[in-house]
């Protein structure tokens, strides 16, 4: 399911300018088409877990930065991990 | 969409019987019959009866508050949280291999696994969705095909299998989220609720129901109608019923797994007249051996 720009700021409850922010840091990478930019369920998740940091967490920019790495790291370890598993 | 709360002007911890107040006295004030001519009323009212069709149910003002139904009660799918995308088979632009990369460059039997899951996860195939379903009882038992609101405005139909019990869950192939590649779509999973009647209890593939009987059909026996979920049938009435006696209706329950359906169990329940009748006091008191009857003579006192 995607959603424009309009839908997935309702979605994810954010400011216009916060968005151009995250998505300037590349904590938010939707999908670029030919109509423009693409928010999926995904994105709305993410930008969620990152004002749950950030708001409630009071994580700060860089805090967010590193956690954000940390944690894609985590899932594609996880990911890796949940193949071999199967593989074997 | 607007909050069905602000609609009816209550606040959202209010008591039940608070939102019928409130909207008896906005139904009443913009009732389209009582403002004829006047088209923002009518609006006004279609809103204010949906946000009370919403809030008026306990069961569906629960899942209303729980976020699992929108204010126009389409099925919202449960809140999900981030987890559930990234460490979903579905590729993503997020995805990091920083943390194993390194393994991956090696020669060995483990970096060969790796390097065929990267490839694999590619073709993924994509999520199931979870969705809840309310049937009524009658349904579960006939079976019946039912619409889906999807969150994303589009429809599912489903088809309700014939004696299906309550928190049975439905897979529809092909109807969940879009896979990666050549992976194909994820599969919807539906749970259905069975909405209780309250005249049938089920038991297994059996159907049971209290049926309220007049003295003179008790007495003198007779054809009546009895309610069962796919319409009503005659039954006869024995001379002579009691309350209690059980009588069966072979072949009326829910389908059964091989094949032939359960049976409906009727128990009788004899019900006198609403109003004390002098006809019947006066039959009774000259009624010599009904007053020799003794129910409680085999010790049940």
């Amino acid at each position: 399911m995607t959603m424009d720009k309009q839908d997935f700021l309702s979605r994810a409850g954010l400011q216009v300018q916060t968005l151009e922010l995250w998505l300037e840091q590349r904590w938010l990478i939707p999908e670029q088409t030919s109509a423009g930019t693409n928010f999926s369920d995904m994105d709305v998740a993410r930008a969620r877990l990152i004002r749950d940091l950030k708001d409630d967490f009071g994580v700060n920019d860089a805090g967010v930065d590193v956690i954000l790495h940390l944690l894609d790291q985590l899932h594609g370890l996880r990911r890796a991990f949940d193949q071999l598993h199967r593989d074997i | 969409m607007t909050n069905p709360y602000e609609v009816l002007g209550v606040a959202p911890t209010a008591a039940s019987a608070d939102i019928q107040k409130a909207y008896r006295k906005l139904a009443k004030k913009l009732h389209p019959d009582l403002n004829p001519g006047d088209k923002a009323a009518e609006e006004k009212f279609k809103e204010v009866t949906a946000a009370y069709d919403l809030l008026g149910d306990a069961e569906k003002r629960k899942r209303f508050d729980a976020g699992e139904i929108d204010a126009t009660g389409a099925e919202r799918p449960q809140q999900r949280f981030y987890r559930d995308y990234a460490t979903s088979d579905h590729a993503h632009p997020y995805t990091s291999d920083s943390g194993y990369a390194d393994f991956m460059d090696a020669d060995d039997a483990l970096a060969e696994l790796l390097r065929r899951s990267e490839r694999a996860r590619a073709n993924r195939r994509g999520q199931d969705l979870h969705y809840r379903l309310p049937i009524d009882f009658a349904e579960s038992i006939t079976g019946a095909n039912k619409r889906l609101t999807l969150p994303d405005g589009g429809t599912l139909d489903v088809t309700i299998p014939p004696g299906l019990v309550d928190g049975q869950i439905l897979r529809l192939r092909g109807k969940g989220a879009p896979g990666a590649g050549t992976g194909g779509p994820g599969d919807a999973l539906i749970e259905v609720e069975v909405e209780p009647d309250p005249r049938f209890t089920r038991e297994g593939d059996d159907i049971s129901l209290e049926l309220p009987i007049s003295l003179s059909e008790a007495v003198l026996g007779g054809r009546i109608r009895v309610p069962t979920p796919t319409g009503a049938v005659t039954m006869t009435v024995p001379k002579g019923s009691n309350t209690g006696t059980m009588m069966r209706l072979k072949g009326k329950g829910a389908p059964r797994d091989g094949g032939g359906h359960g049976d409906q169990f009727v128990k009788l329940k004899v019900v006198l007249p609403k109003s004390p009748d002098p006809e019947l006091e006066a039959f009774v008191s000259n009624w010599e051996k009904g007053k020799a009857f003794d129910p409680r003579e085999d010790g049940a006192s």
